[in-house]
């Protein structure tokens, strides 16, 4: 009981807190933008409560310049009697509006929008005009959301549709998957979900409802037959079922607040938090199940009823789905935004309704089979119960990185890993005539106990990086692929001069930071190859370090228009920016050689 | 009494993850507080371009008490502010006083509006880089109006974003005179 208030508490305090004073403006005016139709684009931008936006400040352009877009139909805004200005149409809320969009020439698979816009506060200060960018992909008319938070969970599961690694922050094509789901029809899309839930029921955020149910079950003992055993745990399966299609109905009233929230730090923490406590259970560090009172009072209570312990069975379905319940929000949020722009409450609960119900298919098969598909105790299924543990936990990691430090990332890993390995008895020595899966188990602990302490050792020797932890260590002896001399610059007008000093030559200037994974791969794999070298010989090549996140870097960042690592601008001989060439995003050596091609002519 | 024990023991832990997690985000995309020395420095030691084309250095009204605003004519709460600081401009520049208007805008309305205003003090025209300026000395979110007070020594007195009261003007210069 207490673990539960303990948890609601948390998500209490998870909604209410992350509330700044002034927002950063990609945040006080979310911008999204996405084909509707072939001649149609729809741009959108979320205005946060207390703020609004100029009618008449609107520009767009696209990028090639074949493309027009017609913004002389823009919907009517309301009335604000201004002081100075005299009466000015603004917008607030959520903004949408459709652009006629014609296009002299072959139509290409994407394009670039660039918005203009300018808005202010209630409380009286303003936002300079601002430049947006976003990358529209026509193919499917397929729409762009921003939300940086989001796209690590979209490739966290397996079933989950993988985005399209977009850039960190910027407004970004997203998957087409989901919103090719939803163009499918109501059945279509609910059977989608019922799909999505089966693939959910394949991730470790089911397993800790096994014993849950086994608890329900095992108590009838041999008087368990096949029908009772189906229909108990129907009834649990439908009390979450019930549980989530609320959920959904939320999630489709509520808009897209939901998933802004869902990117808060508190919550992504308190998601970590219930990852962790998912994995102890696994560990077996205390057995997950309601706690004995209350599964007492729920008996007591509704045992009065007529198939009252179908109801308590119901009722202990839907509190599980609450437990449970942050373990698959997680990989549902992509689709849950997609729920909330639909705005349609019947279509979110049906959607998570059928989900759920997927996800309780396992649990349904368990009961049918009068629990002789109960996992049975003993060293093989604890092990599988550990290795689970270590899943959850490197979620819960996985959840939570965006928010540390590399250095308490790389910790963190290697922490889980040497854990890992001593619960698979990679220490202890193997008893003669081991079974085979013993002998498994302990090769894959070496592994993981090896990679674990080379992790420990790389980030004490003041290695930062996952990928590569011991290169530090690498004596000067052993000559690795000589790194590509960059030339640090940290402000704009070191970066000035610079471009000034490189006389005729064209510039590369790489935005680069100690967390950027895409950073790192492409300075190991792009940069060193021998074509890319030869091409970057010819050119000036200069190197941003924007880990410190000073606000001389955020300025040098907003100057060309990024959000963060990774991004590469060109220059051409004349020092002006090669606008359309810019590399956000991993590259590989042929590629990127192609792109240098195209600086250097 | 053990269970009780596990559950506040797990309690505790996700608490205090929740925490750790939150700190870590606030301490590496939280604003931190400027050095009133050095920012004060940084801001004299910055150049721009007068309404006469001509370069002007912040760095020659050193040894008054300044008053740097930032202002662009796009921006309504701005407006209101610049009459109060024309009133001060009158009032306490021969104590030493010296407004600087600091325009986020292009030259050709803002030359204009600073005649048909009567604005009565220097100002400069920053455009774009003039927000990369202002983020750089406390304006972390680059909004409008924002005002910047440095005492006589080149030190940060204040920075305040929104529009500037005569009140709170008037209080905030006295002691400095």
């Amino acid at each position: 009981m207490r673990l539960i208030i303990a948890l609601l508490l948390l998500l209490a305090c998870a909604a209410r807190a992350g509330e700044p004073e002034l927002l950063e403006p990609e945040k006080a005016f979310r911008f999204s933008a996405r084909m509707i139709a072939a001649d149609r684009l729809e741009v959108r931008y979320e205005i946060a409560p207390g703020y609004y936006m100029y009618r008449d400040k609107f520009r767009f352009g696209a990028e090639p310049a074949s493309i027009s877009l017609d913004a002389s139909q823009l919907p009517p805004g309301t009335i604000k009697k201004d002081e100075f200005f005299g009466e000015v149409q603004i917008y607030r809320g959520d903004m949408r509006f459709v652009l006629p969009l014609a296009e002299a020439g072959e139509p290409g698979p994407r394009f670039t929008l660039n918005a203009v816009s300018q808005g202010c506060a209630d409380i009286g200060v303003c936002y300079p005009p601002q430049e947006q960018k976003a990358e529209i992909r026509r193919a499917g008319f397929s729409s762009g959301s921003p939300g940086a938070g989001l796209s690590p969970f979209l490739k966290s599961t397996p079933g989950a549709p993988a985005s399209a690694a977009p850039p960190r922050g910027e407004p970004q094509s997203e998957d087409t998957l989901i919103s090719e789901l939803f163009r499918g029809g109501f059945w279509m899309l609910v059977l989608s979900f019922f799909g999505f839930g089966l693939l959910l029921a394949l991730t470790p955020c089911v397993f800790p409802m096994v014993p849950i149910l086994s608890g329900i079950l095992v108590p009838h003992g041999e008087h368990l037959t096949h029908a009772r055993g189906f229909t108990l745990s129907l009834a649990y399966v439908l009390g979450m079922a019930i549980t989530y299609a609320l959920a959904g109905v939320a999630a489709g009233l509520l808009g897209t607040l939901l998933s802004s929230a869902l990117q808060n730090p508190w919550v992504l923490s308190g998601f970590a938090a219930v990852f962790v406590l998912l994995a102890l259970s696994m560990f077996g560090f205390y057995e997950l199940q309601l706690p004995s009172a209350l599964q007492s009072r729920l008996t007591v209570t509704t045992s009065k009823l007529h198939g009252g312990h179908f109801a308590s069975v119901f009722v202990m379905g839907a509190l599980s789905a609450l437990i449970m319940g942050p373990c698959v929000a997680a990989p549902l949020a992509g689709a849950l935004l997609y729920i909330g722009q639909s705005g349609d409450g019947v279509l979110g609960g049906a959607a998570l309704f059928a989900m759920a119900l997927g996800m309780g298919v396992p649990l349904l098969a368990v009961g049918a089979s009068a629990g002789a598909l109960l996992p049975k105790a003993g060293p093989w299924m604890e092990t599988v119960n550990r290795f689970f543990g270590v899943v959850l936990l490197g979620v819960a990691i996985y959840v939570v990185s965006p928010l540390l430090h590399a250095v308490v990332f790389m910790l963190a890993c290697a922490v889980l890993l040497i854990v890992f390995a001593v619960y698979l008895h990679a220490l202890d020595p193997l008893p003669h005539g081991a079974p085979g899966y013993r002998k498994l188990f302990k090769g894959i602990g070496v592994v993981s106990l090896l990679a674990g302490v080379s992790l420990l050792i790389g980030v004490l020797s003041g290695g930062r990086d996952v990928l590569q932890p011991l290169a530090g260590l690498r004596g000067a002896a052993v000559p690795a692929a000589q790194p590509v001399l960059f030339q640090r610059v940290s402000n704009l007008p070191q970066l000035e001069s610079a471009i000034a000093a490189a006389a005729g030559k064209p510039v590369l200037l790489d935005f680069f930071a100690d967390w950027c994974v895409t950073c790192k791969e492409m300075e190991a794999f792009t940069f060193t190859d021998g074509a890319v070298r030869k091409r970057l010989d010819e050119m000036v090549k200069l190197q941003v370090d924007v880990t410190a996140n000073l606000a001389e870097h955020k300025a040098l960042l907003r100057r060309y228009g990024l959000f963060g690592p990774p991004g590469i601008v060109f220059f051409d001989r004349q020092g002006n920016e090669i606008k359309g060439l810019r590399v956000v995003g991993f590259q590989n050596a042929a590629k990127f050689a192609a792109t240098l091609d195209l600086v250097l002519n | 009494m053990t269970r009780l024990l596990q559950a506040l023991l797990i309690g505790a832990l996700a608490v205090l993850f929740a925490g750790a997690g939150y700190l870590f985000y606030d301490w590496r995309s939280g604003t931190r507080p400027l050095d009133p020395v050095a920012t004060g420095q940084v801001v004299l030691a910055a150049k721009f371009m007068g309404l006469d084309n001509q370069p002007q250095a912040l760095g020659q009204w050193r040894g008054k008490v300044l008053v740097i605003n930032f202002w662009a004519t796009w921006c309504a709460p701005c407006r209101e502010e610049i009459p109060v600081f024309i009133k001060f401009q009158d009032q306490y520049g021969a104590r030493g006083v010296q407004f600087i208007g600091l325009a986020i805008d292009q030259k050709e309305r803002v030359g204009p509006y600073a005649r048909d205003i009567g604005i009565n003090y220097p100002v400069l025209v920053g455009g774009l880089e003039g927000m990369d300026f202002a983020r750089q000395v406390g304006n972390s979110r680059g909004v409008l109006p924002f005002t910047l007070v440095l005492d006589r020594s080149g030190k940060v007195v204040t920075t305040e974003i929104g529009v500037l009261r005569a009140e709170k003007l008037e209080s905030l210069l006295k002691p400095l005179l």
